[in-house]
């Protein structure tokens, strides 16, 4: 623990020393961008011309400083009193513990904000970023739909001609797999991969999405109350618990050895459009793949809605000038300066206007393989406003383990335990 | 004069500094965080006893110091027992002894998350290589990583490997101070190898044996990179150690005055454990 003391301090130092504080700035911003190279240039070519066009007004840009996470950094910096005046890769979860320590900016008192914000998002977007206060302090900014990759000539070689849609589907297409890739009792292909690791975010791809999609969008909490003791989660447990106790999914780790879509080893996996750019990087000659939408239990009806790795933009409240920072962010967000970043950085801003827009239309013409997560945008859920949402999932993570992993324990009462673990949490 | 006094002060400056602000200074800030609830970004809140209260009633961190135990308990006798092992050997005049020696250390300097991940890739239940080795043999897998009952025990071959190269160097520094003369007399007496060394050996190297004992048994309770690396404190919690969950609940969720309680709790177990084994493992020689 010495050793951590000693990093979260060193941390500290280094946002203190490495970034100019924005109570100087009162003229000006500083921006800080995540530290993924796609975002930088975008970053880069954003501030560049909001300078141009601005003179007097300037803004500063800096990645945020290099830590274990850029969470952790935005924390140290928080704590010393050294954040920026903007950041744009707030994670949705975050906001609600930031606003409610008084820590970010409520945008809604900001002249044209609220028209902007229904200018982009539709109304249950709005509500999704409404804080529990009522005030809104994020932009909702950017999405990374969770979905189902799939290996189109390992489903071919088992006799598919398109990928399952429906619980029974995938389960059927795993014992053929099974049936068919098993040698001397060992299993040397799968139907698909879940991390076993009880990290709380790894709910991210596979019990989160599943539910959301079985459950068209809902929640996990409401106010201060635990939601997700529904026939949904008791859905989704029992359909992963039959994936891994029927051996369709390893219990094994994949993720240290080489990457097991890539090489052939799994025919699917819950994830996200950053694959494009690995697959293409990496895959081997003749692999092709495609996505499809995350498995739905098979009386399913309506919409299939996803897990959207949603990020915000924010403004802390150590800006000195949050009118000015808040129409840098307008520009941020301008149309055609949002097709730039779609271009850059293969993600998708979070607006109505993604599949009707004909700036966008040309992107995804040049860009197929972005088109189901496109069409999935409108139908993504960002995590629900609370303080301690990490918490709901480290619980929901440990029983996911007892009964889905182990099978220690029926999908009932996993999700019975889960609920009543998250509701103690909550009323902390 | 004035500067003569001044000297010793600034040469151990840069010791006193570093001593303030990593040990001193989390060491109090500690003891006042066990009093409060602080999630770092909000004002502090008094609790009084609260956090202690919780901790009462929080089987996790129970089954995570019963974690810790359980891997103290296998690690130290095994570390124990390989390391004097080797000294012994590596104490021959043997050919290559600085190769060999060097080679026993290797694991010791070398990054523990790098062992961790090598060592993963060993304990695989599929494509593991040990698992493959024992299907050679026509013996049935082992779930080192994934069976609740095998994990723990992984770990501990696992840490015992990395960390043993230390304890043979020190064990050898050890066997070298034993006087040759009482070897000789034992000779003279008739005395066979395994008297010797349980006659003479085992007590002169007493507290090089307590000092190892101490080391372990504080390394053991620092158990940390292991699990968070290889299991992430699974399967079932059971590899979930005391500075694990202690890590998980100040730095994922942000419960720093629960955090600094089991932190000063842990401490307390620590010292008693330690009293414990000097009471009954340290002989004056």
């Amino acid at each position: 623990m010495k050793n951590i003391n000693a990093v979260l301090f060193l941390l500290t130092i280094l946002v203190f020393t490495s970034c100019k504080s924005s109570k100087n700035s009162q003229n000006g911003l500083l921006y800080w961008s995540s530290n993924n190279t796609d975002e930088i240039t975008y970053a880069r070519f954003i501030v560049e011309k909001w300078n141009k066009e601005n003179p007097g007004k300037e803004v500063k840009f800096q990645p945020v400083p290099e830590g274990q996470s850029s969470e952790e950094v935005i924390l140290a910096a928080v704590v010393g009193g050294t954040t920026p005046d903007v950041y744009s890769n707030m994670w949705q979860g975050d906001v609600e513990y930031y606003a409610r320590a008084g820590k970010l900016v409520a945008l809604d008192t900001l002249d044209g904000f609220i028209e902007f914000l229904a200018d982009r998002c539709d109304s249950a977007v709005i509500k999704e970023v409404t804080s529990r206060d009522g005030h809104i302090y994020q932009i909702p900014w950017k999405i990374n739909p969770i979905m189902m990759i799939y290996n189109v000539n390992f489903l071919k070689e088992i006799g598919m001609a398109k990928p399952p849609r429906t619980y029974s589907e995938f389960l059927s297409m795993a014992r053929t797999i099974k049936e068919k890739y098993q040698e001397n009792g060992r299993t040397k292909k799968w139907a698909g991969y879940a991390e076993v690791q009880v990290t709380w975010w790894q709910r991210w791809f596979d019990y989160y999405p599943l539910y959301l999609s079985a459950s068209g969008g809902a929640k996990l909490v409401e106010g201060d109350t635990a939601v997700f003791d529904n026939k949904y989660s008791v859905a989704t447990f029992s359909f992963l618990q039959k994936l891994f106790t029927n051996n369709y999914f390893p219990t094994d780790r994949l993720s240290s050895g080489q990457d097991p879509f890539l090489s052939g080893t799994i025919a699917t996996r819950f994830t996200g459009p950053w694959e494009i750019i690995h697959a293409e990087k990496f895959k081997p000659s003749g692999f092709t793949y495609g996505f499809a939408p995350i498995p739905v239990p098979d009386d399913h009806t309506g919409q299939q809605y996803t897990y959207g790795d949603t990020k915000n933009l924010v403004i802390f409240k150590t800006c000195g000038n949050p009118q000015l920072a808040w129409y840098f962010l307008r520009e941020f967000c301008k149309l055609e300066n949002e097709v730039e970043f779609l271009k850059m950085t293969n993600q998708l801003p979070r607006r109505k206007d993604l599949m009707t827009d004909k700036l966008f239309a040309k992107y995804f013409k040049k860009n197929p393989m972005m088109i189901p997560f496109a069409l999935q945008a409108p139908y993504v859920i960002g995590p629900d406003n609370s303080p301690v949402l990490k918490e709901v999932f480290d619980v929901i993570s440990a029983e996911y383990e007892q009964c889905v992993i182990y099978n220690k324990k029926s999908p009932e009462s996993a999700v019975k335990d889960a609920a009543h673990s998250a509701n103690l949490v909550l009323m902390q | 004069m004035q500067k003569k006094k001044l000297t010793p002060y600034l040469l151990i400056a840069p010791y006193i500094l570093h001593f303030a602000m990593f040990v001193a200074f989390p060491v109090v800030f500690s003891l006042v965080l066990v009093f409060h609830r602080w999630n770092i970004i909000s004002p502090m809140e008094f609790v009084g006893l609260g956090n202690f209260y919780r901790l009462m009633g929080d089987t996790f961190f129970w089954q995570s110091v019963i974690n810790t135990l359980y891997f103290i308990i296998i690690h130290v006798p095994l570390q124990l027992i390989i390391a004097i092992s080797f000294a012994l050997l590596l104490n021959q005049p043997l050919r290559m002894l600085g190769f060999f020696r060097a080679v026993y250390f290797l694991p010791v300097v070398v990054s523990g998350v790098v062992v961790t991940i090598l060592w993963q890739q060993l304990f695989g239940f599929e494509n593991g290589i040990l698992n493959r080795l024992l299907t050679l043999i026509s013996l049935p897998r082992v779930g080192w990583l994934t069976n609740p009952d095998m994990a723990m025990p992984s770990i501990t071959i696992m840490a015992t490997w990395k960390n043993v190269g230390l304890y043979v160097i020190l064990f050898l520094t050890g066997l070298q101070t034993v006087p040759e003369q009482l070897y000789e007399a034992a000779d003279l007496e008739g005395a066979n190898a395994w008297q010797k060394f349980v006659h003479i050996t085992l007590p002169m190297i007493n507290p090089t044996i307590f000092m190892v004992l101490v080391l372990s048994t504080i390394g053991g309770f620092s158990l940390f990179i292991e699990p968070y690396v290889m299991t992430g404190g699974g399967p079932l919690n059971r590899t979930l150690s005391s500075v694990l969950y202690i890590y998980k609940q100040g730095f994922f969720f942000y419960h720093m005055g629960y955090a600094a309680t089991m932190g000063v709790t842990l401490t307390g177990i620590i010292l008693a454990l330690v009293v414990l084994q000097k009471k009954y493992v340290e002989r004056n020689t």
